[in-house]
Protein backbone atom coordinates (compact mmCIF):
# COMPACT_ATOMS: atom_id res chain seq x y z
CA UNK A 1 0.00 0.00 0.00
CA UNK A 2 1.07 3.84 -1.06
CA UNK A 3 0.67 6.02 1.78
CA UNK A 4 -0.60 9.00 0.32
CA UNK A 5 0.13 13.03 1.28
CA UNK A 6 -2.67 12.86 4.02
CA UNK A 7 -1.24 9.68 5.41
CA UNK A 8 2.30 10.91 6.07
CA UNK A 9 0.56 14.19 7.24
CA UNK A 10 -0.73 12.45 10.09
CA UNK A 11 2.00 10.89 10.84
CA UNK A 12 4.63 13.71 10.97
CA UNK A 13 2.27 15.53 13.22
CA UNK A 14 1.75 12.71 15.50
CA UNK A 15 5.77 12.17 15.59
CA UNK A 16 6.49 15.89 16.09
CA UNK A 17 3.45 16.24 18.89
CA UNK A 18 5.29 13.11 20.88
CA UNK A 19 8.79 14.82 20.32
CA UNK A 20 7.83 18.21 21.83
CA UNK A 21 5.44 16.83 24.69
CA UNK A 22 8.30 14.28 25.69
CA UNK A 23 10.99 17.40 25.62
CA UNK A 24 8.46 20.14 27.21
CA UNK A 25 8.47 17.19 30.31
CA UNK A 26 12.38 17.97 30.60
CA UNK A 27 12.29 20.92 32.61
CA UNK A 28 10.56 19.26 35.47
CA UNK A 29 13.38 16.85 35.98
CA UNK A 30 15.21 17.68 39.38
CA UNK A 31 16.40 14.37 40.62
CA UNK A 32 16.80 10.44 39.96
CA UNK A 33 12.88 10.21 41.69
CA UNK A 34 11.17 12.54 39.07
CA UNK A 35 13.08 10.98 36.19
CA UNK A 36 12.30 7.36 37.82
CA UNK A 37 8.63 7.34 39.30
CA UNK A 38 7.66 10.85 38.31
CA UNK A 39 8.37 12.37 41.51
CA UNK A 40 5.25 9.36 42.94
CA UNK A 41 2.90 12.21 41.58
CA UNK A 42 0.99 9.70 38.81
CA UNK A 43 -3.53 10.03 39.76
CA UNK A 44 -5.55 7.30 37.90
CA UNK A 45 -6.28 7.78 34.80
CA UNK A 46 -2.97 9.14 33.65
CA UNK A 47 -1.65 5.81 35.34
CA UNK A 48 -4.48 3.78 33.29
CA UNK A 49 -3.33 5.54 30.14
CA UNK A 50 0.36 4.73 30.52
CA UNK A 51 -0.04 1.63 31.98
CA UNK A 52 -2.44 0.41 28.74
CA UNK A 53 0.22 2.30 26.53
CA UNK A 54 3.35 0.51 27.90
CA UNK A 55 1.90 -2.81 27.84
CA UNK A 56 0.14 -2.58 24.41
CA UNK A 57 3.39 -2.53 21.99
CA UNK A 58 3.40 -3.31 17.88
CA UNK A 59 5.42 -5.92 19.66
CA UNK A 60 2.39 -6.92 21.32
CA UNK A 61 -0.31 -6.79 18.68
CA UNK A 62 2.21 -8.70 16.33
CA UNK A 63 2.74 -11.97 18.88
CA UNK A 64 -1.08 -11.55 19.85
CA UNK A 65 -2.22 -11.64 15.99
CA UNK A 66 -0.23 -14.37 15.37
CA UNK A 67 -1.68 -16.43 18.10
CA UNK A 68 -5.31 -15.16 16.08
CA UNK A 69 -3.96 -16.47 12.96
CA UNK A 70 -2.45 -19.86 14.25
CA UNK A 71 -5.49 -20.55 16.81
CA UNK A 72 -8.40 -18.65 16.10
CA UNK A 73 -10.60 -16.91 18.67
CA UNK A 74 -9.40 -18.90 21.42
CA UNK A 75 -5.72 -17.22 21.31
CA UNK A 76 -7.29 -14.99 22.96
CA UNK A 77 -7.89 -16.89 26.54
CA UNK A 78 -4.64 -15.69 27.56
CA UNK A 79 -5.79 -12.28 27.63
CA UNK A 80 -9.14 -13.17 29.51
CA UNK A 81 -7.15 -14.66 32.17
CA UNK A 82 -5.11 -12.01 32.20
CA UNK A 83 -8.02 -9.45 32.98
CA UNK A 84 -9.50 -11.76 35.73
CA UNK A 85 -5.48 -12.10 37.43
CA UNK A 86 -5.21 -8.14 37.32
CA UNK A 87 -8.71 -7.64 38.68
CA UNK A 88 -8.08 -9.81 41.15
CA UNK A 89 -4.69 -8.09 42.29
CA UNK A 90 -5.94 -4.62 41.82
CA UNK A 91 -8.85 -5.41 44.12
CA UNK A 92 -6.89 -7.89 47.08
CA UNK A 93 -3.33 -5.50 46.77
CA UNK A 94 -2.06 -8.84 46.85
CA UNK A 95 2.37 -7.42 46.52
CA UNK A 96 1.04 -4.48 44.59
CA UNK A 97 0.02 -2.41 47.96
CA UNK A 98 3.21 -3.66 50.35
CA UNK A 99 5.34 -2.95 47.37
CA UNK A 100 4.08 0.73 47.01
CA UNK A 101 3.71 1.26 50.56
CA UNK A 102 7.54 -0.02 50.97
CA UNK A 103 8.69 3.30 49.24
CA UNK A 104 11.23 1.57 46.70
CA UNK A 105 11.86 2.87 43.35
CA UNK A 106 12.58 -0.73 41.34
CA UNK A 107 11.57 -3.99 42.96
CA UNK A 108 15.33 -5.54 44.13
CA UNK A 109 15.51 -2.18 45.98
CA UNK A 110 12.71 -4.21 48.27
CA UNK A 111 15.23 -7.37 48.53
CA UNK A 112 18.02 -5.41 50.53
CA UNK A 113 15.73 -4.10 53.30
CA UNK A 114 14.32 -7.84 53.39
CA UNK A 115 16.90 -9.70 52.62
CA UNK A 116 20.48 -8.49 51.98
CA UNK A 117 22.35 -6.51 49.62
CA UNK A 118 23.71 -9.48 48.01
CA UNK A 119 20.08 -10.99 46.97
CA UNK A 120 19.13 -7.04 45.90
CA UNK A 121 22.29 -7.09 43.45
CA UNK A 122 21.82 -10.49 42.38
CA UNK A 123 18.03 -10.12 41.44
CA UNK A 124 18.52 -7.06 39.79
CA UNK A 125 20.98 -8.71 37.61
CA UNK A 126 18.24 -10.98 36.61
CA UNK A 127 15.51 -8.57 36.66
CA UNK A 128 18.22 -6.65 33.78
CA UNK A 129 19.30 -9.98 32.38
CA UNK A 130 15.61 -11.41 31.39
CA UNK A 131 14.00 -7.66 30.78
CA UNK A 132 16.58 -6.82 27.73
CA UNK A 133 16.33 -10.23 26.18
CA UNK A 134 12.56 -9.74 26.55
CA UNK A 135 12.51 -6.64 24.89
CA UNK A 136 15.18 -7.52 22.10
CA UNK A 137 12.62 -8.30 19.46
CA UNK A 138 10.75 -5.27 19.66
CA UNK A 139 12.53 -3.83 17.25
CA UNK A 140 12.72 -6.48 14.63
CA UNK A 141 8.63 -7.40 14.94
CA UNK A 142 7.65 -4.08 14.59
CA UNK A 143 9.68 -3.02 11.47
CA UNK A 144 8.08 -6.41 10.26
CA UNK A 145 4.84 -4.63 10.46
CA UNK A 146 5.76 -1.81 8.94
CA UNK A 147 7.64 -3.40 6.13
CA UNK A 148 4.49 -5.81 5.33
CA UNK A 149 1.63 -3.12 5.77
CA UNK A 150 2.55 -0.25 4.26
CA UNK A 151 5.08 -1.83 1.78
CA UNK A 152 8.60 -0.60 3.20
CA UNK A 153 11.57 -2.52 1.19
CA UNK A 154 12.98 -4.61 3.39
CA UNK A 155 16.38 -3.10 3.48
CA UNK A 156 14.64 0.27 5.16
CA UNK A 157 13.40 -1.56 8.17
CA UNK A 158 16.65 -1.25 10.27
CA UNK A 159 16.72 2.25 9.47
CA UNK A 160 13.41 3.14 9.88
CA UNK A 161 13.40 1.40 13.13
CA UNK A 162 16.70 3.20 14.07
CA UNK A 163 15.44 6.57 13.05
CA UNK A 164 12.49 5.47 15.98
CA UNK A 165 14.37 4.99 18.24
CA UNK A 166 16.40 7.32 18.37
CA UNK A 167 13.20 9.60 18.27
CA UNK A 168 11.88 7.66 21.34
CA UNK A 169 15.80 7.71 22.72
CA UNK A 170 15.99 11.65 22.89
CA UNK A 171 12.52 12.60 24.82
CA UNK A 172 13.43 9.38 26.95
CA UNK A 173 16.99 10.20 27.88
CA UNK A 174 15.88 13.87 28.88
CA UNK A 175 12.60 13.63 30.61
CA UNK A 176 12.47 10.02 32.31
CA UNK A 177 9.34 9.31 33.33
CA UNK A 178 7.82 11.89 33.40
CA UNK A 179 8.52 12.39 29.50
CA UNK A 180 7.52 8.90 29.28
CA UNK A 181 4.06 9.52 30.90
CA UNK A 182 2.78 12.41 28.95
CA UNK A 183 4.01 11.13 25.72
CA UNK A 184 1.97 7.26 26.61
CA UNK A 185 -0.98 9.58 27.13
CA UNK A 186 -0.52 10.90 23.80
CA UNK A 187 0.13 7.47 22.42
CA UNK A 188 -2.51 5.77 24.29
CA UNK A 189 -5.27 8.27 22.65
CA UNK A 190 -4.04 7.95 18.82
CA UNK A 191 -3.11 3.97 19.50
CA UNK A 192 -6.86 3.39 21.03
CA UNK A 193 -8.86 5.51 18.33
CA UNK A 194 -6.23 3.36 15.74
CA UNK A 195 -7.34 0.23 17.00
CA UNK A 196 -10.97 0.67 17.44
CA UNK A 197 -11.02 1.81 13.68
CA UNK A 198 -8.82 -1.10 12.51
CA UNK A 199 -10.56 -3.27 14.05
CA UNK A 200 -14.34 -2.22 12.87
CA UNK A 201 -13.10 -1.91 9.51
CA UNK A 202 -11.81 -5.77 9.88
CA UNK A 203 -15.27 -6.61 10.62
CA UNK A 204 -16.79 -4.82 8.27
CA UNK A 205 -14.84 -6.10 4.91
CA UNK A 206 -14.74 -9.72 6.65
CA UNK A 207 -18.34 -10.19 7.93
CA UNK A 208 -18.83 -11.85 11.74
CA UNK A 209 -20.70 -14.59 9.85
CA UNK A 210 -18.04 -15.43 7.02
CA UNK A 211 -15.19 -14.66 9.59
CA UNK A 212 -16.68 -17.48 12.29
CA UNK A 213 -17.84 -19.95 8.94
CA UNK A 214 -14.21 -19.00 7.56
CA UNK A 215 -12.39 -20.28 10.96
CA UNK A 216 -14.83 -23.22 11.26
CA UNK A 217 -14.01 -24.23 7.67
CA UNK A 218 -9.90 -23.65 8.29
CA UNK A 219 -10.21 -25.49 11.36
CA UNK A 220 -11.76 -28.60 9.38
CA UNK A 221 -9.31 -28.39 6.27
CA UNK A 222 -5.89 -28.30 8.71
CA UNK A 223 -5.66 -24.69 8.11
CA UNK A 224 -5.29 -23.89 11.51
CA UNK A 225 -2.78 -24.85 14.93
CA UNK A 226 -5.74 -25.17 17.37
CA UNK A 227 -9.34 -25.12 17.80
CA UNK A 228 -10.82 -22.00 17.01
CA UNK A 229 -12.90 -21.29 19.93
CA UNK A 230 -11.93 -23.74 22.39
CA UNK A 231 -8.81 -22.67 24.32
CA UNK A 232 -9.63 -26.09 26.26
CA UNK A 233 -9.27 -28.25 22.94
CA UNK A 234 -6.45 -31.01 22.97
CA UNK A 235 -5.40 -29.30 19.89
CA UNK A 236 -5.16 -25.56 21.56
CA UNK A 237 -3.43 -24.33 24.69
CA UNK A 238 -5.00 -27.32 27.03
CA UNK A 239 -5.65 -27.03 30.45
CA UNK A 240 -1.58 -27.59 31.24
CA UNK A 241 -0.62 -24.31 29.44
CA UNK A 242 -3.93 -22.51 30.81
CA UNK A 243 -2.77 -22.96 34.09
CA UNK A 244 0.44 -22.36 33.84
CA UNK A 245 -0.92 -18.64 32.50
CA UNK A 246 -3.02 -18.13 35.69
CA UNK A 247 0.54 -18.43 37.89
CA UNK A 248 2.35 -16.41 34.91
CA UNK A 249 0.19 -13.98 34.54
CA UNK A 250 -0.12 -13.43 38.02
CA UNK A 251 3.93 -13.17 38.42
CA UNK A 252 3.48 -10.70 35.34
CA UNK A 253 1.17 -8.19 36.90
CA UNK A 254 2.93 -8.27 40.50
CA UNK A 255 6.96 -8.20 39.18
CA UNK A 256 7.16 -7.60 35.85
CA UNK A 257 9.28 -3.65 36.46
CA UNK A 258 7.67 -1.67 33.85
CA UNK A 259 4.00 -2.22 35.11
CA UNK A 260 5.50 -2.23 39.07
CA UNK A 261 7.19 0.74 37.57
CA UNK A 262 3.44 2.63 36.95
CA UNK A 263 2.65 0.76 40.80
CA UNK A 264 5.68 2.92 42.24
CA UNK A 265 4.78 5.88 40.45
CA UNK A 266 1.05 6.12 41.78
CA UNK A 267 0.21 8.53 44.62
CA UNK A 268 -0.12 5.74 47.06
CA UNK A 269 -1.44 2.47 47.36
CA UNK A 270 -5.29 2.99 46.63
CA UNK A 271 -4.35 5.34 43.30
CA UNK A 272 -1.99 1.98 42.26
CA UNK A 273 -4.67 -0.41 42.76
CA UNK A 274 -8.07 1.95 41.21
CA UNK A 275 -5.50 1.46 38.34
CA UNK A 276 -5.17 -1.96 38.21
CA UNK A 277 -8.84 -2.71 38.35
CA UNK A 278 -9.74 -0.05 35.79
CA UNK A 279 -7.23 -1.47 33.56
CA UNK A 280 -8.09 -5.21 33.80
CA UNK A 281 -10.76 -5.17 31.23
CA UNK A 282 -8.33 -3.61 28.77
CA UNK A 283 -6.08 -6.70 28.56
CA UNK A 284 -8.65 -8.91 26.81
CA UNK A 285 -8.56 -6.64 24.16
CA UNK A 286 -4.87 -6.76 24.11
CA UNK A 287 -5.09 -10.11 22.84
CA UNK A 288 -8.80 -10.15 21.00
CA UNK A 289 -8.67 -7.11 19.03
CA UNK A 290 -5.10 -7.75 17.21
CA UNK A 291 -5.81 -11.88 17.46
CA UNK A 292 -9.58 -10.79 15.41
CA UNK A 293 -6.80 -9.18 13.02
CA UNK A 294 -5.20 -12.74 12.77
CA UNK A 295 -7.82 -14.69 12.51
CA UNK A 296 -9.62 -12.52 10.09
CA UNK A 297 -5.87 -12.47 8.11
CA UNK A 298 -5.70 -16.50 8.17
CA UNK A 299 -9.92 -16.79 6.38
CA UNK A 300 -8.96 -14.23 3.92
CA UNK A 301 -5.58 -15.43 2.91
CA UNK A 302 -7.67 -18.95 3.24
CA UNK A 303 -9.95 -17.65 0.51
CA UNK A 304 -6.99 -16.67 -1.78
CA UNK A 305 -5.52 -20.00 -1.76
CA UNK A 306 -3.12 -20.23 1.26
CA UNK A 307 -0.54 -17.54 2.33
CA UNK A 308 1.58 -16.57 -0.59
CA UNK A 309 5.40 -17.09 -0.50
CA UNK A 310 7.68 -15.19 2.04
CA UNK A 311 4.74 -14.70 4.11
CA UNK A 312 4.22 -16.17 7.76
CA UNK A 313 1.76 -16.46 10.33
CA UNK A 314 3.53 -13.52 12.00
CA UNK A 315 3.46 -11.43 8.94
CA UNK A 316 0.15 -12.56 7.91
CA UNK A 317 -1.88 -9.68 9.42
CA UNK A 318 0.37 -6.43 8.71
CA UNK A 319 0.21 -7.85 5.06
CA UNK A 320 -3.26 -8.09 5.24
CA UNK A 321 -4.01 -5.04 6.59
CA UNK A 322 -2.15 -3.52 4.12
CA UNK A 323 -4.04 -4.58 0.96
CA UNK A 324 -8.03 -4.52 2.97
CA UNK A 325 -7.86 -1.44 4.24
CA UNK A 326 -9.14 1.67 2.18
CA UNK A 327 -6.34 4.44 1.76
CA UNK A 328 -6.67 7.41 3.36
CA UNK A 329 -7.17 5.57 6.53
CA UNK A 330 -3.75 4.24 6.92
CA UNK A 331 -1.93 6.83 8.20
CA UNK A 332 -4.14 6.18 11.05
CA UNK A 333 -3.66 3.16 11.16
CA UNK A 334 0.55 3.30 11.10
CA UNK A 335 0.58 5.94 13.57
CA UNK A 336 -1.52 4.35 16.14
CA UNK A 337 1.25 1.29 15.80
CA UNK A 338 4.14 3.83 15.94
CA UNK A 339 2.25 4.84 18.92
CA UNK A 340 2.15 1.45 20.46
CA UNK A 341 6.06 0.65 19.47
CA UNK A 342 7.19 3.95 20.73
CA UNK A 343 5.29 4.07 24.34
CA UNK A 344 6.65 0.40 25.02
CA UNK A 345 10.60 1.15 23.80
CA UNK A 346 10.49 4.20 26.04
CA UNK A 347 8.87 2.69 29.52
CA UNK A 348 11.20 -0.56 28.76
CA UNK A 349 14.40 1.33 28.31
CA UNK A 350 13.73 3.62 31.79
CA UNK A 351 12.75 0.95 33.76
CA UNK A 352 15.85 -1.37 32.64
CA UNK A 353 17.95 1.72 33.06
CA UNK A 354 16.38 2.45 36.39
CA UNK A 355 17.45 -0.83 37.33
CA UNK A 356 20.85 -1.30 36.52
CA UNK A 357 21.65 1.98 37.76
CA UNK A 358 19.31 1.56 41.11
CA UNK A 359 19.88 -2.05 41.98
CA UNK A 360 23.45 -2.77 40.41
CA UNK A 361 25.75 0.45 40.08
CA UNK A 362 24.40 1.99 42.85
CA UNK A 363 25.24 -0.59 45.15
CA UNK A 364 28.94 -0.87 44.59
CA UNK A 365 29.60 3.04 44.58
CA UNK A 366 31.44 3.37 47.60
CA UNK A 367 30.95 7.15 47.25
CA UNK A 368 27.20 7.93 46.65
CA UNK A 369 27.24 10.45 42.80
CA UNK A 370 25.81 13.64 43.64
CA UNK A 371 22.49 13.90 41.75
CA UNK A 372 23.23 15.63 39.05
CA UNK A 373 26.03 12.52 38.26
CA UNK A 374 22.75 9.79 39.14
CA UNK A 375 20.78 11.80 36.59
CA UNK A 376 23.63 11.89 34.23
CA UNK A 377 24.22 8.10 34.72
CA UNK A 378 20.59 6.56 34.40
CA UNK A 379 20.46 8.67 30.86
CA UNK A 380 23.90 7.70 29.62
CA UNK A 381 22.07 3.76 30.49
CA UNK A 382 19.10 4.47 28.89
CA UNK A 383 21.17 5.00 25.64
CA UNK A 384 23.25 1.94 26.13
CA UNK A 385 20.12 -0.18 26.25
CA UNK A 386 19.63 1.73 22.86
CA UNK A 387 22.32 0.44 21.44
CA UNK A 388 22.17 -2.93 22.60
CA UNK A 389 18.31 -2.97 21.44
CA UNK A 390 19.80 -1.68 18.10
CA UNK A 391 22.50 -4.97 17.78
CA UNK A 392 20.74 -7.31 19.81
CA UNK A 393 17.46 -6.80 17.73
CA UNK A 394 18.97 -7.54 14.41
CA UNK A 395 21.00 -10.99 14.90
CA UNK A 396 19.06 -12.69 17.03
CA UNK A 397 16.46 -15.84 15.24
CA UNK A 398 13.49 -16.53 17.25
CA UNK A 399 13.49 -20.75 18.46
CA UNK A 400 9.73 -20.81 18.16
CA UNK A 401 6.70 -18.56 17.70
CA UNK A 402 7.13 -14.90 19.63
CA UNK A 403 4.59 -15.36 22.41
CA UNK A 404 6.59 -18.24 23.55
CA UNK A 405 10.24 -16.61 23.79
CA UNK A 406 8.53 -13.31 25.33
CA UNK A 407 7.13 -16.13 28.06
CA UNK A 408 10.36 -18.09 28.47
CA UNK A 409 12.31 -14.76 28.46
CA UNK A 410 10.29 -12.78 30.92
CA UNK A 411 10.28 -15.95 32.80
CA UNK A 412 13.92 -16.17 33.64
CA UNK A 413 13.23 -13.43 36.28
CA UNK A 414 9.75 -13.98 36.37
CA UNK A 415 9.37 -17.60 38.47
CA UNK A 416 12.36 -16.09 40.84
CA UNK A 417 11.50 -12.83 41.49
CA UNK A 418 7.61 -13.65 42.23
CA UNK A 419 8.89 -16.39 44.57
CA UNK A 420 11.04 -13.24 45.95
CA UNK A 421 8.33 -11.26 46.86
CA UNK A 422 5.81 -13.39 47.81
CA UNK A 423 7.96 -15.01 50.58
CA UNK A 424 9.59 -11.94 51.66
CA UNK A 425 6.14 -10.41 52.00
CA UNK A 426 4.18 -12.79 53.42
CA UNK A 427 6.13 -15.35 54.78
CA UNK A 428 8.63 -14.50 58.02
CA UNK A 429 10.49 -17.66 57.56
CA UNK A 430 12.08 -16.49 54.12
CA UNK A 431 15.59 -15.65 54.16
CA UNK A 432 18.52 -14.76 52.17
CA UNK A 433 19.77 -18.37 51.49
CA UNK A 434 16.50 -19.23 50.14
CA UNK A 435 16.47 -15.97 47.77
CA UNK A 436 19.33 -16.84 46.80
CA UNK A 437 18.64 -20.64 46.00
CA UNK A 438 15.07 -19.53 44.24
CA UNK A 439 17.02 -16.86 41.84
CA UNK A 440 19.70 -19.22 40.37
CA UNK A 441 17.33 -22.14 40.48
CA UNK A 442 13.92 -20.00 39.17
CA UNK A 443 16.66 -19.31 36.21
CA UNK A 444 17.20 -23.08 34.91
CA UNK A 445 14.09 -23.70 32.81
CA UNK A 446 13.96 -20.56 30.87
CA UNK A 447 17.51 -20.69 30.12
CA UNK A 448 17.61 -24.47 29.23
CA UNK A 449 14.45 -23.63 26.34
CA UNK A 450 16.61 -20.93 25.17
CA UNK A 451 19.54 -22.54 24.45
CA UNK A 452 18.62 -25.66 23.81
CA UNK A 453 14.95 -25.32 22.30
CA UNK A 454 15.60 -25.33 19.24
CA UNK A 455 17.33 -28.82 19.70
CA UNK A 456 15.49 -30.29 22.20
CA UNK A 457 11.65 -30.32 21.72
CA UNK A 458 11.33 -28.25 25.28
CA UNK A 459 7.55 -27.50 26.00
CA UNK A 460 7.00 -23.96 26.68
CA UNK A 461 5.01 -24.59 29.58
CA UNK A 462 7.14 -27.06 30.75
CA UNK A 463 10.25 -24.62 30.66
CA UNK A 464 7.99 -22.19 32.02
CA UNK A 465 6.34 -24.32 34.62
CA UNK A 466 9.37 -25.64 35.78
CA UNK A 467 11.33 -22.81 36.47
CA UNK A 468 8.51 -21.89 39.19
CA UNK A 469 8.37 -25.03 40.95
CA UNK A 470 12.48 -25.14 40.86
CA UNK A 471 12.41 -21.38 42.30
CA UNK A 472 9.66 -21.97 44.84
CA UNK A 473 11.63 -25.38 45.84
CA UNK A 474 14.58 -23.41 46.13
CA UNK A 475 12.76 -20.78 48.64
CA UNK A 476 11.49 -23.05 50.88
CA UNK A 477 13.98 -25.50 51.17
CA UNK A 478 16.88 -22.97 51.15
CA UNK A 479 14.96 -20.95 53.71
CA UNK A 480 14.35 -24.39 56.12
CA UNK A 481 17.82 -25.45 56.14
CA UNK A 482 19.92 -22.23 57.31
CA UNK A 483 19.21 -20.69 60.37
CA UNK A 484 16.29 -18.42 60.96
CA UNK A 485 17.05 -14.36 61.47
CA UNK A 486 15.02 -11.17 61.93
CA UNK A 487 13.34 -9.67 59.54
CA UNK A 488 15.42 -6.92 58.05
CA UNK A 489 12.79 -4.31 57.47
CA UNK B 1 -20.91 -25.93 21.71
CA UNK B 2 -19.30 -24.10 19.33
CA UNK B 3 -22.48 -21.53 18.83
CA UNK B 4 -21.69 -20.57 22.06
CA UNK B 5 -18.05 -20.48 22.18
CA UNK B 6 -18.83 -17.95 19.16
CA UNK B 7 -21.56 -16.13 21.06
CA UNK B 8 -18.92 -15.58 23.84
CA UNK B 9 -15.82 -14.52 21.72
CA UNK B 10 -18.60 -12.03 19.95
CA UNK B 11 -19.94 -10.82 22.98
CA UNK B 12 -16.34 -10.12 24.52
CA UNK B 13 -15.37 -8.62 20.95
CA UNK B 14 -17.91 -6.43 21.24
CA UNK B 15 -17.18 -5.27 24.60
CA UNK B 16 -13.88 -4.98 23.99
CA UNK B 17 -14.10 -2.55 21.22
CA UNK B 18 -16.57 -0.74 23.25
CA UNK B 19 -14.66 -0.08 26.31
CA UNK B 20 -11.68 0.81 24.07
CA UNK B 21 -13.70 3.56 22.57
CA UNK B 22 -15.13 4.73 25.92
CA UNK B 23 -11.67 4.51 27.26
CA UNK B 24 -10.12 7.13 24.66
CA UNK B 25 -12.79 9.84 25.57
CA UNK B 26 -13.16 9.28 29.30
CA UNK B 27 -9.48 8.65 29.91
CA UNK B 28 -8.28 10.89 27.75
CA UNK B 29 -10.19 13.90 29.14
CA UNK B 30 -9.31 12.90 32.71
CA UNK B 31 -5.91 12.33 32.21
CA UNK B 32 -5.18 15.54 30.44
CA UNK B 33 -6.51 17.20 33.45
CA UNK B 34 -3.96 15.23 35.75
CA UNK B 35 -0.72 16.17 33.37
CA UNK B 36 -2.12 19.77 33.87
CA UNK B 37 -2.05 19.17 37.96
CA UNK B 38 1.03 17.03 37.74
CA UNK B 39 2.97 19.74 35.85
CA UNK B 40 1.48 22.39 38.19
CA UNK B 41 2.71 20.46 41.06
CA UNK B 42 5.91 19.72 39.69
CA UNK B 43 6.71 23.15 38.66
CA UNK B 44 6.01 24.97 41.82
CA UNK B 45 8.65 26.88 42.93
CA UNK B 46 8.55 25.59 46.64
CA UNK B 47 8.18 21.94 46.41
CA UNK B 48 10.61 19.73 48.51
CA UNK B 49 13.37 18.19 46.89
CA UNK B 50 12.54 14.53 45.33
CA UNK B 51 14.93 12.46 46.88
CA UNK B 52 12.46 13.26 50.41
CA UNK B 53 9.20 12.08 49.11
Amino acid sequence: MKLTLLDWSIILVYLAGCLAAGLWMRRFVRGVQDFAVAGREMDVNLGIASLAATELGLVTIMYTAQLGYEKGFAGAAIGVIMWLVMWFVGRTGFVIGPLRASGIMTIPELFEKRFSPRVRWLAGLFVVLGGLLNMGIFLRLGGEFLVHAIGLPPGALEWTMTALLGLVLLYTALGGMLSVLVTDYLQFLVMGVGIVVTSVLVLVQIGWTPLTAGLEAAWGAGQLKGHPYNPLHESSFGWGYLLWQFVFQLAVVTTWQTQISRVLSARNADTARTMYRRTAFYFVGRFLLPGLWGAAACVWFAAQGGLPEGLTSLTAMPHFLGVVLPAGLIGLVVAAMLAAEMSTDSGYMLTWATVIYNDLVAPCLKRPLTPPAQLRLTRALVVAIAVFLLFYGLWYELPGNAWDYLAVTGNIYLASVFTLLVAGLYWPRANATGAVAALVLGAVGPVAFLVLGQRLAIAPEVAGASSFTLAALGMVVGSLLSPARPVRS
Amino acid sequence: MNTALVALWGLLLGASILWYGFLVFHVGWKAGREIRDLTATLGAADRPPPERR
